[in-house]
């Protein structure tokens, strides 16, 4: 197991590095920088500004000394935002962010394998009609469309849901359903085809023929072996809720770490566009590797240590 | 392993919990929640700010997501009225010398900052000179080169000590210009003249940072700063004209989509809004809601021609372009926001040396005309040597914009039908735009410009022959002359008078084809009133009133 | 003796989009107690799907039953109710499938699987169960059961499973067994110890078994009595002994000829049964062995024969054996 998790982590530091290094080459490549939106500056102002951030010296150096500054852990300055620094819009954003995944994925690991249990419980009757239906369209429909939907017909007619903003619990509802719905549907799937692939297996025959109750029988034997795939589905399921979080946000105006990712790269502001890459590099990474944990310790056919039972 | 299951659930559970906790309240998100000022309900004015102020330091702000703040919380030395009109603000009186580059402010002895301290001419001298600091790389530098030694300061090549204002006394300050300018007291109106606490900004530089430490001298001040969410500001007592304040505060939310906010002011958890999106502005101008306002605004939409290159170097391919567009089309049936055809490349709304609306005096320079159009450009192709299929390697490149590419179209179409030329349509990033007008990698080009000051020449300068900004390349140098002589006089008439007749020089050869005159249309419940908008700034709300 | 199982003219069929298949059409046999019954005949005949049935383990749409009753100890199983269903299974009647390598859940260890049943029907205490459940490893000679019952399936060899499945079944000491090819997928050698064991068990249990098979050879070790089934029906019923000896029914007498036999010679071609079963959407109107019966009468196309009972233990539904259908000579079972 320390072996295992020694090697996940050396992959893991790897991965971060290439992020880092491809990002730093692409977000340069890209035509354009932070200060040429105010197309009016005078040509010795720029010249001051980009020294200002050190953007005038050559791309590699530019490079080691950026490389330098996240081991240490220092994310250096926006370039747009005089006020903040990127650790500071990082540990700000955040918590936000963090805040509604974590709701929309409770959400989705709830409801999800749940409707798609349902589904494959009461198979091609009304159940499992509306459990699909539900599924498709949290699959097909965009999430800034069921956004725009949820504030139209449910913020503006519920006294007490806000309309966008953040500031209490209330605030964070609409979003996280909203961003919970895509993952909820691909869990729920995920977990109906599981489960009729399992209703079917030899080994539930047996659980029956046992006379232990159908409760018992779906709950214990067969949510159980189904559950399996879907836990590995986890890790895609956890990054589509990362990249939906970014329209989510902004349609809702919550102040969370993906407002500053795309408005980052509309103002080229570097830092913040490595920061944010960065920090959500590193999300992932180690969201994949508790997803893989999770799904070793689950599923006893896989031998975690040397010493076999 | 169920039970495994459900103790992670659980974790799970409680962190969120746990997180509620943490999460950042807003201070007095929920309308009407401010301290209540003797049982009657405070008037807070909620409206959006759309973006984060990268900064509410007068001297680093970048644009009207820091300005429209910074407007209603400093003030400058002179100030805008409800008519537009330029009239004194922290100054009570100033002179002219005669040599047209001297002037000395006299301020009031009632002006005082939001912590008490008194308002004096040494916090204008430290300001101004504090935002040519190289070292503090403020974008807005530039506005202050009207300075004497500003540009040189700025550039590294002159001390501090040889700009061109000075504190005479606490109430006295002089200041002196490179040139004559006209417009200069419309320029101490603009929010990179503002002046700041010397005091207070010498012992914290991160002073404008946090609401806290925020200080201001303008008619509200700023109580609470909630990064990325709400910046709320509060009447400032200590302001000198205090009285004339009916709001007791306003709360500005940051929310980026503009139909949320749309939603949030039908929702009334909004009393104003701008902007507005397009859609929403035909609507309510359609139904002629008088929620509605549409303001208005110095700036010009226009297509740049690439005049160095053939055909577009031919006066009569150029004016063909401008006369078989037609901008009334475009501006009701396309862009729907109120805008304005063009008729020049100077917007509506500036006054000319009689105080009369200065278009009136130069008169429609550029119409939609059909035959001429044509005739023109049929001589245009004879004299070049060009075809009407040779255009169709030429394309319209705007920046990546729904309302922009609409227009595009519409243009196209238009050029289609009436000149018969079949002009592609390429958009691209902003920044990857401004590039290649700059290099001349383009044939016509979707262009925007907005005014710096009230004054004409905010646009007129803009295509002198080595002006940074004539992406047309357009030369001439009778144009540069006039240019030049009105720029050294504070003479208005014969100011405007070179500046009517650089634009007919300028609409005579048609170097870009205007398209229409920007406005920016807003939104106000009927309880709003008294608010107000200068034309080059987001509306002001310091006379504003709400009575529910 | 009681019998302990009686099914009489049991008819189930599934409903299909194509129609309606009748899988099992009628048919009537008895268990008595420690007695051991083997059901043969070619996939397809409908032995499972009694079994399933016995069990009430079929998938209730599209299987439906049509007619007929299945008494345990007397009560009729098809009027019970789910609830009274699941406390007669694993309890008092018990199964044991045909693929240990599939037939037990992967994610549970071998013990728990064990206790679940005895904790359900038995009201044990979780201690207790586990106990029991060390014991019947024991019994089925699972070597270290108090660790194994800790194990998982993965970790056991495909006999050893089976050990398992048949001490799971048994745990609750059920009155009948019903052995669904308990050994088709072992090899040989773990086949014998399987059969070894059950053998041991019904003596010492005292329960009766349903031995569902095609492989004739096991009926001859195990089975105390014989019923060979064919397109959903019974042809022929009997004692062990007098099938093999004296087959009434045509098919008997071939499935019994194709028994490969150690003692051919080399050059003796394998004997097959020539045919298909008939399709059970429309089954026929006469004996279903028709098309394929080499001795085959004209009245036997459209007219199915009843059960022949002159005697009460050995009956067949065969023409052939009707009292006025012609003698026919040499027909001693094995041989032709």
């Amino acid at each position: 197991m320390k072996k295992y998790l020694l090697k996940r982590v050396a992959m893991a530091i790897v991965t971060i590095w290439a992020v880092i290094t491809i990002t730093f080459i692409l977000m340069h490549s890209v035509p354009g920088d932070p200060f040429r939106q105010e197309s009016k500056m005078p040509k010795v102002v720029y010249e001051n500004l980009l020294r200002k951030y050190g953007l005038d010296r050559p791309l590699s150096e530019q490079y080691i000394i950026y490389l330098g500054k996240i081991i240490r852990g220092d994310f250096g300055d926006s370039m747009k935002s005089r006020v903040e620094t990127v650790n500071d819009m990082i540990r700000r954003g955040f918590p936000v962010s963090a805040f509604i995944g974590l709701e929309a994925l409770l959400i989705a690991i709830i409801f999800g394998p749940a409707l798609g249990a349902i589904a494959a419980l009461n198979q091609n009757k009304w159940p499992d009609y509306i459990s699909m239906i539900i599924a498709i369209i949290g699959v097909s429909v965009p999430s800034f469309i069921m956004g725009t939907v949820f504030i139209q017909f449910l913020a503006r007619n519920i006294s007490w849901l806000p309309i966008g903003g953040w500031g209490s619990f209330a605030h964070s509802i609409l979003p996280s359903l909203a961003l919970a719905l895509m993952p909820l549907a691909q869990l729920a799937r995920y977990m109906r085809s599981s489960m009729l692939e399992v209703l079917g297996q030899d080994y539930i025959k047996t659980a029956k023929s046992k006379g232990i109750s159908n409760a018992t029988v779906v709950l214990r034997h067969a949510v159980r072996n189904a559950i399996l795939p879907v836990v590995s589905i986890l890790g895609t399921v956890a990054t589509n809720l990362i990249a939906g979080s970014f329209v989510i946000e902004k349609i809702f105006g919550i102040p969370g770490l993906g407002m500053f990712f795309i408005t980052s790269i509309n103002n080229r502001d570097y830092p913040l566009i490595m920061g944010t890459t960065i920090f959500y590099a590193i999300i992932l990474v180690v969201m994949l590797l508790i997803v893989d944990i999770a799904y070793m310790l689950i599923d006893p056919r896989i031998k975690l240590t040397k010493e076999g039972r | 392993m169920k039970k495994y299951l459900v103790l992670v659930l659980a974790m799970l559970m409680v962190l969120s919990f746990a997180l509620s906790a943490c999460v950042p309240k807003a201070p007095g998100e929920t309308p009407g929640e401010a301290t209540p000022a003797l049982g009657a309900e405070p008037k807070i004015l909620r409206t959006n700010n759309a973006f984060e102020p990268g900064s509410l330091d007068p001297a680093l702000a970048q644009g009207t997501h820091d300005s429209w703040v910074l407007d209603h919380t400093f003030e400058g030395l002179t100030k805008k009225d409800v008519d537009g009109k330029i009239v004194m603000g922290m100054a009570k009186e100033y002179k002219l010398a005669d040599d047209d580059v001297t002037y000395t402010f006299i301020l009031r002895d009632d002006i005082k900052w939001s912590n008490g301290d008194p308002v004096t001419a040494y916090d204008f001298e430290f300001a101004w000179k504090r935002a040519l600091d190289k070292d503090l790389a403020s974008d807005y530098a530039y506005q202050l080169y009207y300075l004497k030694g500003g540009e040189a300061y700025n550039t590294g090549t002159g001390s501090v000590d040889d700009v061109g204002v000075k504190a005479i006394d606490e109430k006295t300050l002089e200041v002196v210009l490179e040139s004559p300018t006209a417009y200069f007291l419309e320029l101490t109106s603009f929010y990179t003249y503002y002046p700041v606490n010397k005091k207070v900004v010498e012992a914290n530089p991160d002073w404008a940072k946090n609401a806290d430490t925020h200080v201001s001298n303008g008619p509200f001040k700023m109580t609470g700063w909630e990064h990325n969410a709400t910046i709320t500001l509060a009447k400032n007592d200590n302001y000198y004209n205090s009285s004339a304040v009916k709001l007791d505060g306003i709360e500005f939310t940051i929310l980026n989509d503009e139909n949320t906010a749309w939603q949030k002011y039908l929702g009334g958890e909004y009393d104003f809004l701008t902007p507005l999106p397009q859609a929403v502005v035909a609507q309510l101008k359609n139904e002629g809601n008088p929620e509605l306002v549409i303001g208005g605004e110095l700036s010009v939409y226009y297509y740049n021609l690439y005049n160095k290159m053939e055909p577009f170097n031919n006066a009569k391919i150029r004016k063909a372009l401008a006369l078989t567009l037609d901008r009334q089309t475009i501006c009701d049936k396309i862009a729907q926001g109120g805008q304005l055809p063009a008729e020049g490349v100077v917007p509506f709304g500036m006054l000319d040396e009689n105080g009369k609306e200065y278009r009136d005096g130069v008169g429609k320079l550029v119409e939609y005309n059909v035959e001429e159009g044509k005739r023109l450009f049929a001589e245009g192709l004879a004299e070049t040597g060009f075809k009407v299929e040779d255009f169709s390697k030429f394309s319209i490149l705007y920046n990546t914009l729904e309302a922009h590419k609409i227009i595009a179209q519409a243009a196209q179409e238009m050029w289609r039908t009436n000149l018969g030329i079949e002009l592609q349509l390429e958009n691209v990033d902003f920044q990857v735009k401004l590039d290649r007008e700059k290099a001349g990698d383009y044939q016509i080009s979707r262009a925007g410009w907005i005014g710096d000051y009230i004054d004409p020449m905010t646009f007129i300068d803009l295509w002198v022959s080595d002006g940074p900004f004539n992406d047309a390349k357009f030369n001439n140098p009778e144009y540069d002359r006039l240019v030049k002589e009105a720029k050294a006089t504070t003479d208005q008439k014969v100011r405007m008078e070179n500046m009517r007749k650089a634009e007919k020089i300028l609409m005579e050869a048609m170097p870009v084809v205007p398209v229409y005159f920007y406005t920016q249309p807003y939104a106000q419940k009927p309880y709003v009133t008294g608010v107000f908008k200068p034309l080059n700034r987001y509306p002001y709300f310091i006379y504003a009133d709400m009575n529910k | 003796m009681e019998n302990v199982l009686e099914v009489k003219n049991l008819q189930i069929s599934f409903k299909t989009f194509f129609g309606e298949v009748e899988a099992v059409r009628g048919i009537t046999f008895s268990v008595g107690k420690k007695e051991t019954v083997a059901i043969v005949g070619e996939s397809g005949c409908g032995k499972s799907v009694t079994a399933g049935g016995i069990m009430q383990l079929l998938p209730m749409p599209p299987a439906f039953f049509k007619g007929g009753e299945i008494l345990f100890n007397g009560e009729n199983l098809l009027e019970k109710s789910e609830k009274q269903m699941q406390g007669i299974r694993g309890n008092k009647i018990s199964m044991v499938f045909q693929d240990p390598m599939t037939s037990l859940n992967p994610t549970m260890k071998i013990g728990y699987q064990i206790v679940e049943g005895l904790m359900k029907h038995n009201k044990m205490s979780r201690e207790a169960a586990i106990k029991k459940s060390v014991e019947m490893l024991e019994l089925v000679a699972v070597p270290q059961p108090e660790k194994r019952i800790n194990q998982y399936p993965h970790e056991f060899s495909g006999g050893m499973r089976q050990r398992v499945m048949i001490a799971l079944a048994m745990a609750c000491n059920p009155q009948l067994l019903i052995a669904d090819e308990p050994t088709t997928a072992l090899d040989v050698t773990v086949q014998a110890q399987i059969l070894e064991l059950m053998k041991k068990l019904q003596n010492q249990l005292g329960m009766s078994i349903i031995l569902i098979t095609h492989d004739l050879g096991i009926v001859a070790d195990m089975s105390d009595r014989v019923v060979v089934m064919y397109a959903g029906q019974i042809l022929e019923v009997g004692l062990t002994h007098e099938i093999f000896a004296s087959p009434k029914h045509p098919y008997t007498r071939k499935l019994l000829a194709s028994v490969p036999r150690l003692d051919m010679n080399r050059e003796e071609r394998l004997h097959s049964i020539e045919g298909t079963p008939p399709d059970l959407y429309a089954p026929p109107k006469g004996c279903s062995f028709y098309d394929r019966c080499s001795e085959a009468m004209k009245i036997c196309k459209d007219n199915m024969p009843g059960f022949d009972e002159r005697s009460r233990t050995h009956q067949s539904r065969c023409w052939l054996n009707h009292p006025m259908a012609q003698k026919r000579n040499s027909m001693n079972g094995r041989g032709i």
